[in-house]
Formats: C-alpha cells, sequence, structure tokens
C-alpha cells in the first residue's frame, strides 16, 4: 500500500476553515420571489419599530393554494412580516410598516380597507394555542358569531361540526363539545385554534410556528392537517424547524436579519440552495 | 453517604442548612403570633360588641288593661276619621295606670306612674280604635312598650342593692315592678321596633330603619355612578389611551394620589360644590352617594387597571386575530377575565363607603331625622352616623342600642362580601 | 465549493471523517491498481498475490462507509450540500469498490500469464492504456479531495479517449490472436486485463460525476457531453484535447 499517495490525497484535501459568515453581502432575493395571479404580495416591504428598522425592502410573492415556508434564525423578522400580511402590527403604536401589500391585487393597507374585514379574511394561528375560556363549542363559534356568518343555531351547529371535521378534532370532542377548551392537551388546542379560525372562512392562513410548542405526534397530525388544508387554503408558515419545513412546503422563503435572501421550491432550496446564506443556515453552520 | 464522599459545594450547602431551617422556623413562629394577636384583638373586639348588643333587641313590654271610656275620650263609635284621630289616648293610658295602682298619691309619683309606660302607647292605642271602633266603651287588654327605664331595669341595667339615691328608679317604682312581675305583666319580647322605626329621641321607640334605608339609597347611588365610571376609566387608561402621553400620564398620577386623600375632604367638596354651587338638598342620599363616589373611584380604578393588566395578551391577540374589534375585544374578552379583579376592588371600595362617617357629616347627614326616606331627594342618615348619633346621647338605654347598631351594620358588611365573593366565584369558574 | 465550520464540532468532525476515509480508501484502490499492473507488466508473481489479498479490505472499507453515512443521515439529517456529500459518497465508495474489484482481476491475470512466455509487442500497448487509466483514477481522486467540478469534468471529457485506445488495443490482440493460435489463451487473458483497465478508467469518470453532483447540485449522468462541456468553456483558453 502506498501510503505516500493517501497522504498526499489528504494532503490536498480542502480543509475547512472559520470563515466570517455574517458580513456577505445581501443584495437582493435569489430565486423566485414572484408567481403570476399571487393570493398575497409585498413590494418594498419596510417594517420600523420605533427607529429600529426590523425588515428591509421584502419583495414577495404568495400563490394560491400553497403552502409557503418562511425559515431564518431567531430575530431575521419572519414572524414580523407575517404579521404584516394581516395588520396584526397595528396593534403595537411603535410599529411602523411601508410598502405595497395586496390581497388578491387590492391594497391591503390602504385608508378605506377595514383590518376587521381583512382578519376575517386572513386567519391567523398563534405559536402557543390560545383558546378562549369558554366550551370549545363557543370557541369555534366565537368568530362565527362576530360575524354574523349563521342565520340560526342549527347553522352554526353545522358551521362548528364542519370546522372541527375539517380540522381533524371532532371525532375526539364531538361527546363533550360543552367541556372548557383549555382542558384539551396542546396538541388538541392548536387544532381547536385552527378549527376556530377556519369557521371564519378565509382565504389565506397564516401560521406563527405552530407546532413549536407540541410534541412530535401532535405536531405530525396538524402537519398532515396543512397538507390537506392547502386545497381550500392558501398558508404561510413560520417555522423554526427546518425539517418541518421540508415536509410541509411547496415554497422556502430564507429570511436573515431582516432581509429576504431567497426564496425558491422547497426541493431546491434543501438540496442545491443559490445563495450561500441560505446553504450556511440550512447546513447549520451559523445561526 | 458520608459528608466526605459528597462534593464540596453540597458540603457547604449542607453546613448552612440548619441555619437555614431554624430562621425558617423562626419566621413561621412570628406569623403564627401576628395571627393570633390579630385574631385575639379581633375576638375581642366582636366580643365586646356582641354582649353589648345582644340585649338591645330585646324589648320589654307591659300589660295593662284599658278602659275605653268614651266619655273620656269624648268619641264613639260613630265619630268621624279626625275625631278618632285627635281623642286624648293618653289620659286613657294614664287612668288605666291608675286603676292598676290605686292608692298613688303625690306629683311625683304619679308622674312616676306615667313613666311606666312608653309615650307611644298613646299612639298604638289610637291606631288600634282607628282599626276598630267597636272596642270602644269597653275594657281591653293590650301590650305596651315599657319605658326604657323599666326595660333597662328588667335587662339588670339598674342595681337593686343601690341605696335609693343613687338608684334611677325608686322604691315606690320597684315596687310596682315587682307587683307586675308577680302578675305576669311584664314579658320581654323581639326587639322590632329597632327594624321597623326611625330615629327617636325615646329611647325604647328608636330604630335603624330610617338609617338602614339611608345607607342602601346611599348605597346604590354610589354603585350605580361609580362601578361604571371607574372600570370605564381603567379600561381607557389600559387599553386605549396614548401611551407615554404627559396628560395620560398626569391623569393616572392623579387618580393613584386621590386614593391617599383623607376622606373628610371629600366632604369639604360635596359641602362647597354640590350643596352650594349645583344646589343638591342637603343630607340627601343623592348627595351622600355623589361624594362617596369620589371617594371609591380611585380604590375600583386602580383594582381594575391590575386585572385589566393581568389578562393575559395572547387571547386578546386571539381575537384581533379572529377579526373583533377593540371594543368587542374589551366586552366580549377583556373585561369578562378581570373581573374578579374589578369585584374585588369594588367591594373594598363598597365596603369603605358603607362604614364612612367624616364626609357624610360634613354634608349634614348628622341632623336628626326621625323620618323613613322614601327615595334619593329625602333627607336621610345612615348608619355609622346613626351610630356616631346615637353613642352621643345620654340615656342609658342608647348604649345597647348603639352595640346593636354597630352590629347591624357588620352584618351588612359580611352580606355585600358575601354577594360579591359568590359573584366572583361565578365569574372565576370560567377559567 | 467551500466548507464552512458547522455550529456542531462533532458534525464537522463527522463529515471530514467521512471525507478521510473516502481518500484513505481512494489511495488504496489506487495503490491496488498500480500494483496489479506493475506486477502484469513485470510478471512479479509475489506482488499480485499480495493485491489479490489485500482485497478484503478494500470490501470493508466500504461497508465500513457506508454505515456512517447511513449514521450520519440519520442522526444529522444533512441537508444541501452536506446532504449531497453523502449522497455522493454512497455512490463513489461503489465505484471504488469495482475499481479495487478490477485491480484484483487484473493481479490474477498476471499471476496466470507470469509462468507464460511474455505477449511481444502488447507490452507497449498495454501500458500506455494502464499510464491513460492510472492517470484517470489518479486524477479523480485528486479532483474529489479538492473537490474541483472543473477538474471533474476534464476528466469526464476523456472518456471517449479511453474507449479508443481500448478499441485499437482489442483490434490488435484479435489480430495477435488470428495470427498465433496457440497462444489465444494468453492473448484473451490480456484482453480481459485491456478490459478492466477500461473498466477502471469508465469507473473513475463515473466518480467524476458525482464530484461535479457533489459540488454544483447538477446531476449530469446520462447528460449531454456538449451541454456540460459549453457550460464549463465557453472561452478559448479553455480549449481540450479531444
Amino acid at each position: 500500500m502506498s501510503n505516500s499517495s493517501i497522504e498526499k490525497n489528504m494532503a490536498n484535501a480542502e480543509k475547512p476553515e472559520t470563515r466570517d459568515e455574517f458580513n456577505v453581502e445581501i443584495d437582493g432575493t435569489v430565486g423566485s420571489p414572484f408567481v403570476d395571479n399571487p393570493k398575497m404580495s409585498s413590494r418594498n416591504c419596510d417594517v420600523f419599530y420605533a427607529d429600529k428598522q426590523a425588515i428591509f425592502n421584502v419583495n414577495l410573492d404568495i400563490a394560491k393554494h400553497e403552502i409557503i415556508a418562511m425559515i431564518g434564525p431567531s430575530g431575521c423578522g419572519k414572524s414580523t412580516y407575517l404579521r404584516v400580511l394581516n395588520r396584526m402590527n397595528d396593534t403595537i403604536p411603535i410599529c411602523r410598516v411601508t410598502g405595497e401589500h395586496t390581497l388578491d391585487g387590492e391594497d391591503i393597507y390602504a385608508k378605506n380597507q377595514d383590518p376587521v374585514l381583512l382578519r376575517a379574511r386572513v386567519g391567523m394561528v398563534f405559536q402557543k394555542p390560545n383558546p378562549f375560556p369558554k366550551s370549545i363549542y363557543d370557541n369555534v363559534a366565537y368568530g362565527a358569531r362576530l360575524h354574523g356568518l349563521a342565520a340560526n343555531r342549527s347553522e352554526l351547529d353545522d358551521l362548528v361540526e364542519a370546522s372541527l371535521i375539517k380540522a381533524g378534532l371532532f371525532k375526539e370532542v364531538k361527546d363533550d363539545l360543552l367541556k372548557p377548551g383549555t382542558g384539551l392537551s396542546g396538541g388538541q388546542q392548536q387544532r381547536l385554534c385552527i378549527a376556530r379560525a377556519i369557521a371564519v372562512d378565509p382565504e389565506v392562513i397564516l401560521m406563527d410556528e405552530p407546532t413549536s410548542a407540541l410534541d412530535p405526534i401532535a405536531t405530525a397530525l396538524i402537519e398532515e392537517l396543512m397538507d390537506e388544508l392547502k386545497a381550500n387554503y392558501t398558508i404561510a408558515i413560520v417555522t423554526h424547524s427546518m425539517q418541518q419545513a421540508a415536509r410541509v412546503s411547496q415554497r422556502t422563503a430564507y429570511f436573515h436579519m431582516g432581509h429576504l435572501v431567497e426564496v425558491n421550491d422547497t426541493k431546491t432550496v434543501f438540496t442545491n440552495p443559490e445563495h450561500k446564506l441560505t446553504e450556511n443556515y440550512i447546513t447549520g453552520r451559523f445561526g | 453517604m458520608s459528608i466526605s464522599e459528597k462534593s464540596t459545594s453540597t458540603q457547604k450547602i449542607q453546613a448552612g442548612l440548619k441555619r437555614r431551617y431554624a430562621k425558617e422556623k423562626r419566621f413561621r413562629l412570628y406569623g403564627i403570633i401576628s395571627l393570633i394577636i390579630s385574631f385575639a384583638f379581633l375576638l375581642v373586639l366582636l366580643t365586646t360588641i356582641v354582649s353589648k348588643g345582644l340585649p338591645a333587641f330585646q324589648q320589654t313590654y307591659i300589660k295593662i288593661d284599658v278602659t275605653l271610656d268614651q266619655a273620656d275620650l269624648g268619641i264613639d263609635k260613630n265619630a268621624s276619621e279626625d275625631e278618632l284621630f285627635s281623642a286624648p289616648y293618653s289620659k286613657t293610658v294614664n287612668n288605666s295606670l291608675k286603676a292598676m295602682f290605686p292608692g298613688v298619691h303625690g306629683r311625683k309619683q304619679k308622674r312616676a306612674l306615667k313613666n311606666l309606660v312608653s309615650k307611644s302607647a298613646a299612639y298604638e292605642l289610637r291606631d288600634k280604635v282607628i282599626q276598630d271602633p267597636s272596642i270602644l266603651g269597653t275594657t281591653q287588654t293590650f301590650w305596651f312598650l315599657a319605658k326604657d327605664d323599666v326595660d333597662v331595669f328588667m335587662k339588670g341595667g339598674i342595681d337593686r342593692k343601690l341605696p335609693e339615691s343613687e338608684r334611677r328608679i325608686k322604691d315606690y317604682q320597684l315596687a310596682w315592678i315587682d307587683q307586675l312581675i308577680k302578675e305576669d305583666r311584664l314579658e320581654k319580647r323581639f326587639n322590632t321596633v329597632l327594624f321597623t322605626a326611625g330615629d327617636s329621641r325615646e329611647p325604647e321607640q328608636a330604630g335603624m330603619k330610617g338609617a338602614i334605608i339611608g345607607s342602601l339609597l346611599t348605597m346604590l347611588v354610589t354603585i350605580l355612578l361609580s362601578f361604571p365610571i371607574a372600570v370605564a376609566t381603567a379600561a381607557y387608561l389600559e387599553e386605549f389611551a396614548p401611551q407615554n402621553n404627559r396628560w395620560v400620564d398626569l391623569i393616572e398620577i392623579n387618580i393613584n394620589n386621590l386614593a391617599a386623600v383623607p376622606s373628610i375632604v371629600f366632604g369639604l367638596l360635596g359641602l362647597a360644590v354640590y350643596i352650594n354651587i349645583f344646589g343638591i338638598p342637603r343630607s340627601t342620599p343623592l348627595v351622600g352617594g355623589l361624594v362617596l363616589t369620589l371617594m371609591t373611584l380611585p380604590t375600583i380604578i386602580i383594582a381594575s387597571r391590575a386585572a385589566i393588566k393581568s389578562v393575559p395578551p395572547s387571547i386578546k391577540e386571539a381575537a384581533i386575530g379572529l377579526g373583533a374589534s377593540p371594543v368587542q375585544v374589551l366586552f366580549q374578552h377583556t373585561l369578562p377575565l378581570a373581573m374578579p379583579g374589578i369585584l374585588t376592588g369594588t367591594i373594598i371600595g363598597m365596603a369603605q363607603a358603607l362604614g364612612e362617617t367624616a364626609p357624610l357629616l360634613m354634608i349634614g347627614m348628622v341632623a336628626f331625622v326621625s323620618d323613613i326616606p322614601g327615595g334619593i331627594f329625602d333627607p336621610s342618615t345612615v348608619m355609622p352616623v346613626q351610630i356616631y348619633l346615637w353613642s352621643d346621647s345620654p340615656e342609658r338605654a342608647f348604649t345597647e342600642r348603639t352595640s346593636a347598631a354597630i352590629m347591624i351594620l357588620l352584618g351588612f358588611l359580611v352580606l355585600m362580601n358575601l354577594i360579591a365573593i359568590t359573584l366572583r366565584k361565578r365569574f372565576e369558574k370560567k377559567w | 465549493m467551500e466548507l464552512g465550520q458547522h455550529i456542531s464540532q462533532r458534525y464537522n468532525e463527522e463529515l471530514e471523517d467521512i471525507r478521510n476515509k473516502v481518500l484513505k480508501m481512494g489511495g488504496i484502490v489506487e495503490s491496488h491498481s498500480e500494483n496489479a499492473i506493475k506486477s502484469l507488466l513485470t510478471r512479479d508473481t509475489a506482488l499480485a498475490k499480495s493485491v489479490i489479498g489485500s482485497d478484503t479490505i478494500v470490501d470493508l472499507m466500504e461497508v465500513d462507509i457506508d454505515d456512517d453515512c447511513i449514521q450520519m443521515i440519520a442522526r444529522r439529517q444533512p441537508a444541501a450540500g452536506d446532504l449531497r456529500l453523502v449522497f455522493a459518497v454512497g455512490k463513489v465508495i461503489t465505484d471504488l469498490e469495482r475499481i479495487g474489484d478490477e485491480a484484483g482481476k487484473i493481479a490474477s491475470y498476471a499471476k496466470k500469464l507470469a509462468k507464460k512466455k511474455a505477449v511481444g509487442g502488447m507490452h507497449a500497448e498495454l501500458t500506455h492504456l494502464s499510464e491513460l487509466a492510472l492517470q484517470l483514477l489518479h486524477d479523480t481522486l485528486d479532483a474529489f479531495a479538492r473537490l474541483d467540478d472543473q477538474q471533474a469534468v476534464t476528466i469526464i471529457t476523456q472518456s471517449a479517449k479511453i474507449n479508443q485506445e481500448f478499441n485499437s488495443l482489442s483490434r490488435l490482440l484479435i489480430t495477435h490472436m488470428m495470427e498465433d493460435t496457440r497462444n489465444i489463451k494468453n492473448v484473451l487473458r490480456i484482453t480481459w486485463c485491456a478490459r478492466s483497465l477500461e473498466r477502471i478508467a469508465n469507473y473513475s469518470v463515473n466518480i467524476s460525476e458525482h464530484i461535479v453532483y457533489l459540488v454544483k447540485g447538477k446531476d449530469i449522468r446520462h447528460a449531454n457531453i456538449d451541454d456540460v462541456l459549453s457550460e464549463y468553456f465557453n472561452d478559448e483558453n479553455h480549449q481540450l484535447e479531444l
């Protein structure tokens, strides 16, 4: 055996070095951030918290009936951007949002646009399940009652049942509809929140780390649910778990320190990402 | 594991453990001692009040055979309403007494005889005659209220064994009383007068009804005004007011300071503004309620703000995310969840208001009011003021009545607390 | 392609481990090939025997590295570049193991041929073909070590040359067989050695394709060579000899 050739080969081998990855220039978004006939779109989105800028010039389209995942390190702005889409940032006085944002082509930040109506069309599911301290039935019915979606009690009953079925929860709770929603397990509570959001018949569902507080089985159930839901809704999900983004989404958007670095098909992002920063994040080389 | 086998950290901890446990034991001991002392004081207070006040719940009655002589009265069955009303019934009562104790002579003794029975006897007789004029000309047996001296004696307040010059009840009166007792003509009954009559100069005729109604009306005005205003203010300051705004901060500071203002200042305010400027009649539950509202507002506002602040933001976010407007979020989620805390603040405020005397004195509720108030515009008094007035009176019988009034006031406080606790439990259950 | 530092030091070490093992396996296979050819050309029976005997080492290494790759997938869920590395390594070691087998075959023919008369005339052509094959193998391993996709593409373009060389050698050997029918068995053995050399060269080309996939994320197996070339070399400084 020739040791010298082995050693020679190994001597030639590329050695990993520590590089300063943080100062890579971000110049625009690579990949395919735009689609035809998007369900929602953003152009030149900037978000400021008082004087601090959190989001820098984001341009992104969300296609109809797709699941788009937004990933990135902590504090990169993905949750902030998600909340731009249903004007939840309006509730924070020091938050300022600029840019053009549309839903089906209409400007959602227009002066005459009612945020209440917008939030009925763009629903949201939060990280920590937050059912109201009411019965399961009242939780699901709340939105419907709020917006007057059911004409009478039996219509409301049907709506609640349909929403719970769509959320995959009906079988487990059908005999306990009057029990408090807070008495369910974590995974069930989150599915209840999803049912509650669906009951208002939104067009888009925004999910902000919906399974980060749940165990693997509950997580799997909800991911399964997302796949079924995309037939009828458009879903945008923010997630810390790259494996989850890889499992559930069709397109993935990578945010880095407030910039949108890359948007591509999920397959591309996870096998051959275009941008160095995306590659580094996905392979765990920093962030 | 012996000490030497443990790590140095464990050894250090172990060394300090004995001292820590000793400290804890001492602390608990102090706690228990304080509790015992507080309870002891409470017990002493309650026992004193109850022991003094219980006798007031009984009243002595005298059985007298009354001869309704038509000639004496000057009326007959067919007399008119007015004539029936204005007949000299007190004379009849006196005559009946004289009939029971013949051999009474001398003006002093005759007057003493008259004072065996309460002055209200005449009115009671009148009411009976008006009710049933057919009793005229007959002899009826009636139970009348005994005078306060007799009552006090019957309850053991006057010592037989004292020399006559030091006693309020003279020997001849004693003899009458003994005779009445022998004839079973003296009886102690439950004192309904305490609850059915208004204030009076005569102790045996004095009751709390006026003060109770007055207190209730004043409380009603207070709660109807302060609760909505306080909750609305707290909700506005917490949910809708612009943050870091100079004016809002100023308002907040002032509200917090108002809670520390001495209550009599509110009375002065009431006098100057409500009575003098607005011309609201003095000593009415309306002005009393207005003054007390100002006093309880800061308490309820501060408690409500804390309660509203403690509602988890996740619930509000969920509601907003579903498309609820800020006002809907407030009424459908925030307030119901904050209700336990708000009600606690309200209980504290109301309990304070119920026992407030100083500001009400300033607005005139110290006057002697014997009528039962019919509404919030009638002059009235409140329970604490009534207690103050009774404690000020010289008659012996008022001592026990003062304590009884205190017991009734405490009873109301307990009742109010129970109501509020039940309400709070009902709201808390929803969690 | 640059490899940065993983946040997990252990992960880094595990990836490095796999790469080093592959390089080591490549080195062993390369030296086996060199020795096998040398034993054929110099009729060294002892050398041939040692090559045959050490083939098990290569097989064991293949199993070991495959196991490491499975562990890496199960435990680390590699993505993007790391995923392509693990996947490519799995394929590369298969090809390396086959190269090792071919080297063993050459060695066993060498053993048999050593006892017979040297086959005249073919020595030169065999030497040329073997040099070509070994150079290709060496360059491929070098490209893997440096993750140099440019070099890998250059190697791929050489595959046509190998085939030409082999075909001409085949024709020569057939002529020998026709001329001297008593020697057909030996000439056949030599033909099979040439075939093994050709295979070694082809496996090296396969490995180069995997290197391109690893580095660039493009799967150029079964792709049109012209398309691949046009992407890599569109200026005249990189004209190749084809």
